[in-house]
């Protein structure tokens, strides 16, 4: 009978296509599919959005 | 236990025949019932759809209210733009006349491309210097307030003809269709969320893996809202299509691939697109099979379909499997980490059913919200 309002949190990973570090955080507003957005820390190559997804509050993984 | 010496008389009272308590226990519910059955059963079921209603309402004013708030945020009108807001609101669309079904899909096609490219003309009245991007998602939100207002006034409608007649059988088809027009009402109003972001949605699945595939590509613009490029693979011509994003646009892939067809040869055409799943089958599911795979009235689809058959060109689908609710609101996980499983299925399928040499176009069917190529 009592339903339970799940909240999502949206997520985008980034991908360095050199080095293929992935990184993932919380999105930010202006986020979309395939864009550059900022230096890889780990070489000389450019973080692209690789995703961008919801996941439910008590399904978060703490990757 | 013996069972034979049962007295039916006692048990019933029947012996006692002046017994008035034991007769109007019997005889008055049976009465009742027999006049105003449908009546209380009319009485149950309309507690249940007011439940329903009201929900439906106050959907309709919150998705309304976040349009005119997001319009005010982002398109910085001069004037108020309520009014001309709540006027949108009420278009409505009569659809041609099918009594000669000969043609009608070009009519609809016209009545729904009129209806599209107006809105949006009147959309961006509201202030000219809003970027096409913050047009696409405003016309989004205008579908979704302007649905959920028709499905609001439609329920209600049916629930008020049928309390006014006080005619139960006029009210169960409207119980039996509830909790489906519910779910899809829940889905546009989860729906908003996404798009107010720029986020991108299940649906969004076909154009996020063809858009991966167009990233080092040159892309062109070949119909209203959709670009297509070119690459190769194993030796194939491969012909990369989807709509333009990242705006909140499904294209017009038919056009488009009446343009491709009147300057090259096909020989498969291979579509991408979200499916809706059935129940208890598992979401983000891929599935491969046959035929056009894209949603919508139909017009789109026809057109495609026409083009196949006139050129003899076999149409492959992979669609990914999905509620109503994922399609429209933020992409799951689940949903997005299929992706490149999509991809190296649909290089398979090339590998399988084409030769080298041949040319094949690939479309990511769907709605490219935040989704860029």
């Amino acid at each position: 009978m009592f339903s339970k309002e799940k909240t999502i949190v949206a997520y985008t990973v980034e991908k360095c296509k050199l080095c293929g570090v992935e990184a993932k955080r919380k999105f930010k507003e202006g986020d979309f599919l395939f864009a550059k957005t900022s230096k890889c820390n780990s070489c000389d190559g450019m973080l692209n959005i690789e995703k961008i997804f919801g996941e439910t509050l008590n399904n978060i993984s703490t990757t | 236990m013996n069972y034979t010496n049962i007295d039916f008389d006692q048990l019933f009272g029947s012996s006692d025949q002046t017994n008035p308590v034991m007769m109007l226990i019997w005889i008055v519910p049976i009465i009742i019932f027999v006049f105003y059955g449908q009546r209380i059963q009319l009485q149950i079921t309309s507690g249940e759809l007011k439940k329903g209603i009201k929900k439906l309402e106050e959907y309709k004013i919150e998705s309304r209210n976040e349009l005119i708030g997001y319009v005010k945020k982002n398109m910085n009108p001069k004037d108020d733009p309520t009014k001309k807001i709540d006027r949108f609101l009420d278009y409505f669309t009569i659809m041609p006349v099918n009594l000669d079904p000969t043609g009608i899909v070009v009519k609809v096609r016209h009545i729904v491309r009129a209806r599209e490219d107006y809105s949006r003309e009147h959309v961006k009245s509201l202030s000219p210097e809003t970027s096409d991007f913050e047009l696409t998602k405003i016309q989004t939100l205008l579908e979704i307030a302007t649905s959920l207002q028709m499905i609001y006034k439609v329920v209600n409608h049916l629930f008020l003809t049928a309390k006014k007649q006080n005619n139960y059988p006029l009210i169960l088809p409207l119980q039996m269709m509830m909790p489906f027009i519910m779910e899809e009402a829940e889905a546009m109003h989860k729906a908003i969320p996404a798009f107010k972001m720029g986020q991108p949605i299940g649906d969004g699945i076909g154009p996020m893996v063809i858009g991966k595939m167009m990233l080092e590509s040159k892309k062109e613009l070949i119909a209203f809202q959709t670009v297509l490029s070119e690459t190769e693979y194993a030796g194939r011509k491969l012909f990369l299509l989807k709509a333009e994003g990242p705006g909140a646009s499904v294209g017009r892939p038919g056009d488009a691939i009446q343009s491709i067809i009147s300057k090259n040869k096909l020989d498969a055409i291979i579509m991408v697109d979200a499916s809706l799943k059935m129940e208890g089958e598992e979401s983000a599911t891929i599935s491969q099979g046959f035929g056009a795979a894209i949603g919508g009235i139909g017009i789109e689809r026809f057109q495609i379909e026409d083009i196949a058959t006139k050129n003899e060109i076999p149409i492959f689908a992979i669609v990914i499997k999905q509620s109503i609710k994922e399609a429209i609101t933020l992409m799951t996980k689940e949903i997005a980490d299929k992706a490149d499983e999509i991809r190296s299925q649909i290089y398979e399928m090339i590998q399988d059913n084409t030769k080298s040499g041949q040319s094949i176009l690939l479309i990511g069917v769907g709605n490219t919200m935040g989704v860029n190529q």
